[in-house]
């Protein structure tokens, strides 16, 4: 099937990367030995380069056996506080996505009704996300006081602009004889709104929710910074960043408790729109 | 009984501005119900502009459409006439029966109501078992009938068809012109038909009207002179090929102009 091709093919390339990541580290990280043996296996790899050393770039089973070590002295296993952590940053990143999604739907709608509306607010729209978001997301922590809410928001700014250019594209893509048609039969505007540029939309605005999906995760990440909320992925990020020397394998993992997050929100919105567009001829 | 009447319609696209066009001037024609008139005519020459007039899908720079002595406006409004397009025109996330009842949910007619309705003019057009498919499930000559049963859905008293069966190919038109001729005159619907074809014009229609081009222009009113019932035979009758020379001859005039 379809899908069980691609789970193949993203763990085919998922090893690959692995393989990669190792043999470079093979070629110019660190020399090893495994003590405790009477062979004493060693390896001296043929160049140093400082990318790949230990530091830099920490074996991948070190990564993953870091998951299940202490995430500090005396502390709960580093799996449970990134689950944690991932579950707080999912709840914000949820939240400023169904807030920047309600957002980006309904200006979409708007600006595909008043043209003039459109031409006058579009480019601020646009001008918005020029702005970068690690200057936004202090000034929103000062306004909102610091709290998820807050995260949020900020997570929202980053979500509502991909949806809103794609309502609006996908509210404008049925041909005008589907609308002329709508009108013969005396239809309303709420009418055709509903029953024909909605549903022409929705393939638009899966792709852009897609895009948002992983956004709000990045979003919720970035508005956790500033906020100082250190109960989630970011918090965990700085934290680890700052003990790097002494542990650099818990910064790695992580930053793939991140992209995990960032993965199966994106996965949950596929999944949606899979069902929703079960019926679509456009595959 | 007049159905239709058009009184010195004219249509300017642009109308001001250098690329003005004058696709209609000074159109002048009263229809009676229960005839099939077509519609003929050099490419560019505004028979989709007329359609669009009448049907209040853009309105006349002047003059005055009325349908049933009512203003096209009105009769949109009313849903007095059902609309036929050269595509299809089909919703392509609903499917076959929901396409059909389309007209008759915008409406507000009671959902059991309606979908016996569509059942019955499905069958009509000879699509029977098709209600559930999608419209890409279904070849081009049948979307087509599925827009002219989801045009009937409402009970029309105008049928306004515009190229309906332009994108199809000979066997399939002349084919769907026999039913098309059967469905016109079991109901009670005028139609007024947009064509290229000057053998379908003339197999089809009681009346057909010529329209010249720059400025679009009526240049001649024919009466088809054939029995009312047509069928495979009409087209060997001596009768239908005089009256497609003749049909030939006025069109080659609007083509040079008159
Ligand atoms: N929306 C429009 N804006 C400007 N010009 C138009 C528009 N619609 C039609 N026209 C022009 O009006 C003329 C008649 O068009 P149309 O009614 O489509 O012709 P036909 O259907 O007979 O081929 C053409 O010259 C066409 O270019
Ligand atoms: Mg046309």
């Amino acid at each position: 099937m379809k899908i069980g091709r691609q789970i193949l093919s993203f763990f085919i390339v998922l090893l690959l990367l692995g393989v990669a990541w190792e043999l470079f580290k093979w070629f110019g990280g660190d020399p090893w030995r495994v003590t405790n043996n009477p062979f004493g296996i060693e390896h001296n790899p043929p160049f140093r380069i400082k990318q790949a050393s230990d530091l830099n770039l920490p074996h991948i089973w070190e990564i993953i056996s870091a998951f299940g070590k202490e995430s500090r002295r005396n502390g709960p296993m580093l799996i449970e506080t990134l689950a944690a952590a991932s579950l707080f940053t999912f709840r914000e990143a949820i939240t400023g996505f169904l807030l920047g999604g309600f957002l980006g739907l309904s200006l979409g709608t708007l600006f595909a009704h008043i043209p003039l509306l459109n031409r006058g607010c579009m480019p601020y729209v646009v001008a918005s996300q020029t702005v970068p978001i690690l200057a936004i997301a202090p000034m929103v922590i000062i306004w909102l006081k610091a709290g998820w809410i807050s995260v949020a928001i900020i997570s929202a700014y980053l979500t509502f602009f991909p949806v809103t250019i794609n309502t609006l594209r996908g509210l404008l893509s049925p041909d005008p004889t589907t609308i002329e048609l709508m009108r013969s039969y005396a239809a309303s505007w709420w009418a055709i709104l509903w029953k024909v540029r909605f549903p022409a939309a929705l393939p638009y605005i899966f792709t852009a929710f897609k895009v948002s999906a992983t956004a709000s995760v990045v979003g919720a990440i970035i508005g956790e910074l500033p906020s100082g909320i250190r109960d989630g992925l970011g918090g965990a990020i700085l934290n680890f960043n700052s003990y790097y020397i002494t542990g650099p394998e818990r910064l790695w993992a992580a930053i793939i408790a991140s992209s995990l997050v960032g993965i199966l929100f994106y996965l949950l919105v596929t999944a949606v729109e899979t069902i929703v567009l079960r019926n679509r001829k456009t595959k | 009984m007049t159905i239709l009447s058009i009184n010195n319609v004219s249509k300017r696209f642009n109308a001001g501005s250098s690329n003005e066009t004058v696709a209609l001037q000074n159109i002048n024609l009263t229809i009676e119900s229960d005839e099939f008139v077509s519609i003929i005519g050099p490419s560019g020459c505004g028979k989709s502009t007329l359609l669009r007039v009448i049907g209040d899908l853009i309105a006349p720079s002047e003059g005055k459409v009325s349908i049933h002595g009512k203003s096209a406006a009105q009769s949109r409004l009313d849903q007095d006439y059902g609309m036929v397009f050269q595509a299809p025109v089909l919703l392509e996330w609903r499917r076959i029966l929901p396409n059909v009842v389309l007209p008759m949910e915008l409406a507000g007619i009671p959902k059991p109501e309606r979908e016996k309705t569509a059942r019955n003019l499905l069958a009509q057009v000879g699509l029977k078992g098709f209600e559930r498919h999608y419209p890409w499930q279904l070849s081009g000559g049948m979307q087509q009938r599925v827009a002219i049963a989801r045009a009937l859905a409402i009970r029309p008293k105008l049928l306004l068809m515009d190229e309906p069966f332009g994108a199809l190919d000979e066997m399939t038109r002349e084919r769907m012109n026999l039913q098309l001729h059967d469905i016109w005159r079991e109901s009670d619907t005028t139609v007024l038909f947009v064509t290229h074809s000057i053998s379908e014009a003339v197999f089809l229609s009681t009346k057909i009207i010529v329209m010249s081009a720059r400025p679009g222009q009526i240049l001649e009113v024919i009466d088809i002179d054939l029995p009312r019932q047509r069928d495979d035979s009409t087209r060997e009758d001596v009768r239908f090929f005089e009256q497609e020379r003749a049909v030939r001859e006025w069109l080659r005039r609007a083509e040079s102009g008159g």
